[in-house]
């Protein structure tokens, strides 16, 4: 995908973005009377976003990537004027989000949330509707595009039933509709694959393409999904604890990470210090990480390690697996996905909020 | 296990669910603060204007026309204790409506109906954690209405009148598990409770003696149990009379309150296994 | 296609704005829409449409029959003294009447914000071009004709079963009392509906005010019969002398408890309850947004 370089102008530019939230510790009706002082301290202030800077060109698809908490979704509010930043600015299709709000809402076509943004008693033709009349459409334009999009996502048949008797995706289609009413130069798409089956996050990911090709909307997109960045996206951007990491091409970031050095184990029941031996036994790597999964549903723990000497002595390390009884599932030595970038970037995982 | 000790097992677990639905639902309460605050003064202002309507229409503190009627022509204390008593109502009948309804919403209902006890103790549960909260509030308005209204009221009448308040919550648990029972159901419960609280409101004698209202009227308001329980508490506070003088009505009482509570309990039995079987559970 | 060729959009954006007839168009179909809205969201609960019908005449009969049960019938030598009338149940009926609709501002426009949260929806309407207050005033405007159909049951129920003395010529002047006081009570419920967005418990504060204007409205009983202190703060809510002059239009032998100009009373608080109420939803709306307050319950 080529993108114009040339343009200085950005569809989506942040400067110096700063947002912080005070949380009021909820110490409960006898909270006065616990002894630890540092208990009772009331407000506890978190930093969502510190001075972040991001430059999102005209038609650009572009993916924000950080595990939950790292300020993904605050980048979303702010650019879409739900949140007011405390410093910096955010420019929206050259409208300034603090100045020019209703400008701003008229150029962007938001999916947060997803199903849950939209009437379950009315139908999809009826929220649809309503949502043109708040874009200020006129309203022959309105049922004309309602029709448009309703054929679009193949909602036809069923566009007078209420969205209670959906499906989790076709009402996700039904928001994604609504987002596309007034045909914004701008999308933004926070998650909006999370909770689909397979088969409809794949037609959403098709739709989101087709989006940003054949009709040149720029799409700001946030995931943790990091194949689904690594497919989609022009330009890939790592926040984490409200800063960008790193932004390229999904291709060049990968590159950091050179190839053949990512050795991954699929482990069951591996005891918690299992990533401390295999470091010791690896000094050289670069990074060890266990990521837990989800066993009961069939989804295995993983050992990533990246760099060093890992595919030579594996031997060891499956001898060191063996002797804690960790059922070995797989093993691969393959080429670096945008996770192992993060990881290797941050230390972090892109599916938690913890380091 | 023996038999017995199975038994006993039973009983004790099924007390053990009672117990931790209580603490669960005061510990959420406590989380508010300001809604206890809330309960325990401000129903007093719903029935100011009844105390200043009476005041406008009968220029005093006592109407001659409801001592005709009531045998005391002191309304203020009338109204107060009409109103301390349905508050009752509002909170076994909405209250535990509303508390399935939070359950639903925040999805832990699914979790709780699949759970292997038997659900009738998680209600029973709820109940008494309303009747607690209820009473703690019911406690601070008459406590206010005291101060406020300089209304008479002897310790000694409490004993009997907190064994009247007790009939009253059982047949308002019988009451409130019949509509659990709805609620699974359908998913508009919130609309029965309204409705069923329109029809206590109407025709019990909350505000206003029950022979004021025309006789097909005073039928229907003897089918509902709080009708008897103000009946017989205002004999009890205003009258000056004992239990005794009153024996008719609390045997009515007490009837009203085994008919519900079968009633409630077998219907809700009944209809969460129907619910179960055809998987309309917790679609809210 | 080569994204080169394709020109780029940068402010291609139609969307009216600013003080024009175009924007005033738009902004007032954005209410409409809103009202047309929550009418059908109504009728998914037909139960519920029901049962919030009949329900003016469930809060108005215990005090019509406490009223009645009082004096013995329907007349009150005390009323009549004091307000030249002593018809207990016209009295009655025309205070409760106008009761609902304080409902309309304390707790449909009060709890409009709170309830697009509860569906989820709040964020997704908060990024749309139109104004937020445009679509409190179109669920304003559902409550109030939902009220009126309460209360026509409620007129009819009450004329059929107790019967009621009114002046039919007294209609048009209610009216227009009545479109005033509606006015300020707009502006009122939208300062409500600004301590929504930022009140967790908000409709303690909604049943809180709920009360408060209940017992400074001669609904039940004649101005006189509160305290001076209360007499003199029931000025500042319109329902006061919106009543005052609704019975005096309506009631028989009814002379009115001083209050002066009515109609320029009601006209002076509709304009100040509706500058103070956007002022306080522009000020909250910007907190909100602030403290990032828009997703908490």
């Amino acid at each position: 995908m080529v993108i114009d370089k040339e343009s200085e102008e950005f569809s989506i530019e942040t400067i110096d973005l700063t947002k912080k939230f005070a949380k009021k510790r909820h110490r409960g009706i006898f909270g006065f009377l616990r002894k630890n002082k540092q208990e009772n301290k009331h407000t506890e202030v978190t930093v969502a976003l510190d001075k972040l800077n991001l430059s999102i060109r005209p038609g650009e698809l572009f993916g924000l990537l950080g595990p939950n908490g790292s300020g993904k979704t605050t980048t979303i509010k702010c650019l879409s004027t739900i949140l007011i930043p405390d410093e910096g600015r955010a420019i929206v299709n050259g409208f300034d989000t603090q100045k020019e709000t209703a400008m701003v809402r008229a150029s962007l076509g938001m999916v947060v949330g997803g199903e849950r943004t939209l009437y379950w008693k009315l139908t999809a033709r009826d929220n649809l509707a309503y949502f043109a009349s708040l874009y200020k459409m006129p309203r022959k334009k309105a049922k004309r595009r309602i029709e448009e999009l309703l054929e679009t996502f193949h909602l036809s048949d069923r566009a007078d039933e209420r969205l209670e008797d959906y499906s989790t995706g076709m009402r996700q289609k039904v928001a994604i509709a609504r987002a596309l009413l007034h045909d914004p130069p701008i999308l933004l798409l926070d998650e909006p694959t999370l909770g689909l089956d397979p088969g409809f996050a794949r037609q959403i990911r098709s739709q989101i393409r087709e989006l940003s090709e054949k009709q040149g909307k720029t799409v700001l997109l946030t995931t943790h999904y990091m194949s689904e960045a690594d497919q989609l996206c022009d330009r890939v951007a790592f926040i984490n604890n409200g800063r960008i990491v790193a932004v390229d091409t999904p291709n060049r970031l990968k590159a950091r990470v050179k190839e053949k050095e990512i050795v991954e184990i699929a482990v069951y029941s591996p005891p918690a210090d299992i990533e401390r031996q295999i470091r010791l036994l690896l000094a050289d790597a670069e990074v060890v990480k266990l990521i837990r999964g989800n066993e009961d549903e069939g989804s295995p723990s993983r050992i990533k390690i990246i760099g060093g000497t890992a595919e030579e002595h594996i031997g060891t390390v499956i001898d060191t697996l063996r002797q804690n009884n960790v059922r070995i599932g797989s093993l691969n030595v393959g080429f670096p996905t945008l996770e192992d970038v993060f990881i290797k970037l941050t230390g972090a995982k892109l599916t938690e909020g913890e380091t | 296990m023996s038999q017995q000790a199975t038994q006993q097992s039973v009983y004790s677990s099924n007390l053990s669910v009672i117990w931790n639905e209580v603490v669960k639902n005061i510990k959420t309460l406590f989380a508010y603060p300001t809604i206890i605050v809330f309960w325990a003064i401000f129903p007093i202002f719903w029935f100011i204007p009844f105390i200043l309507q009476g005041e406008a229409f009968v220029g005093g503190l006592e109407s001659s026309s409801f001592a005709e009627i009531t045998g005391t022509g002191e309304y203020i204390p009338f109204i107060v204790i009409g109103a301390i008593l349905s508050s009752y109502v509002n909170t076994l009948l909405y209250g535990m409506g509303e508390n399935i309804r939070k359950e639903a919403y925040q999805g832990t209902l699914d979790y709780v109906l699949a759970a292997p006890c038997n659900k009738a103790y998680v209600l029973i549960g709820k109940a008494v954690s309303e009747s607690l909260s209820s009473t703690i509030f019911a406690i601070s308005q008459l406590t206010i209405s005291v101060l406020l209204f300089g209304m008479n009221i002897t310790l000694g009448v409490m004993v009997p009148v907190s064994f009247i308040i007790i009939l009253l919550i059982l047949g308002l648990y019988g009451m409130s598990l019949l509509m659990a029972a709805f609620s699974l159901m359908y998913k508009q419960s919130y609309d029965l409770s309204e409705s069923i609280g329109y029809i206590f409101y109407i025709f019990a004698p909350v505000r206003y003696p029950v022979e004021s209202l025309p006789i097909w009227a005073q039928i229907i308001g003897k089918f509902i149990p709080l009708t008897y329980a103000l009946i017989i508490v205002r004999s009890l506070m205003l009258l000056g009379t004992d239990l005794s003088a009153v024996y008719l009505d609390v045997i009515t009482l007490l009837i009203i309150d085994i008919v519900l509570l079968l009633a409630g309990l077998y219907l809700f039995n009944k209809i969460e296994k129907k619910t179960r079987k055809s998987g309309i559970i917790s679609h809210h | 296609m080569d994204k080169r060729k394709r020109k780029h959009r940068l402010r291609e954006v139609n969307c009216p704005t600013g003080l024009n007839w175009s924007n005033l168009k738009a902004e007032l179909k954005a209410v409409w829409e809103s009202y047309i809205k929550d009418w059908k969201i109504e009728f998914a609960y037909p139960v519920s449409f029901i049962r919030q019908l009949i329900s003016p005449i469930v809060y108005l009969l215990p005090f019509m029959l406490y009223g009645i049960a009082l004096v013995g019938g329907r007349y009150s030598p005390n009323l009549e003294q004091i307000v030249g009338t002593g018809d207990v149940v016209t009295f009655t009926f025309t205070g409760y009447m106008l009761m609902g609709f304080i409902g309309t501002a304390v707790w449909a426009m009060g709890f409009s914000i709170r309830r697009e949260r509860w569906f989820g929806t709040l964020e997704s309407i908060y990024v749309t071009p139109s104004s937020r207050l445009g679509q409190v005033l179109g669920m304003a405007l559902h409550s109030t004709v939902h009220q009126m159909l309460g209360t026509i049951i409620q007129f009819i129920f009450i004329y059929v079963t107790f019967g009621i003395g009114l002046k039919i010529e007294g209609t048009l002047p209610a009216l227009a009392i009545f479109a005033l006081m509606m006015l300020a009570l707009y502006g009122f419920g939208i300062v409500i509906s600004a301590l929504g967005l930022i009140l967790r418990e908000g409709w303690v504060v909604s049943d809180v005010l709920y009360s408060i204007m209940m017992i400074l409205s001669p609904v039940a009983y004649p101005l006189v019969v509160l305290p001076t202190i209360a007499q003199k703060a029931s000025a500042l809510f319109p329902t006061a002398p919106a009543l005052i002059g609704i019975r005096t239009f309506l009631m028989e032998n009814y002379h009115a408890e001083a209050f002066g100009n009515v109609f320029l009373h009601l006209l002076l608080l509709g304009t100040a309850w509706i500058l103070f109420g956007v002022l306080v939803f522009r000020l909250t709306d910007g907190y909100v947004r602030k403290r990032g307050m828009l997703k908490k319950f």
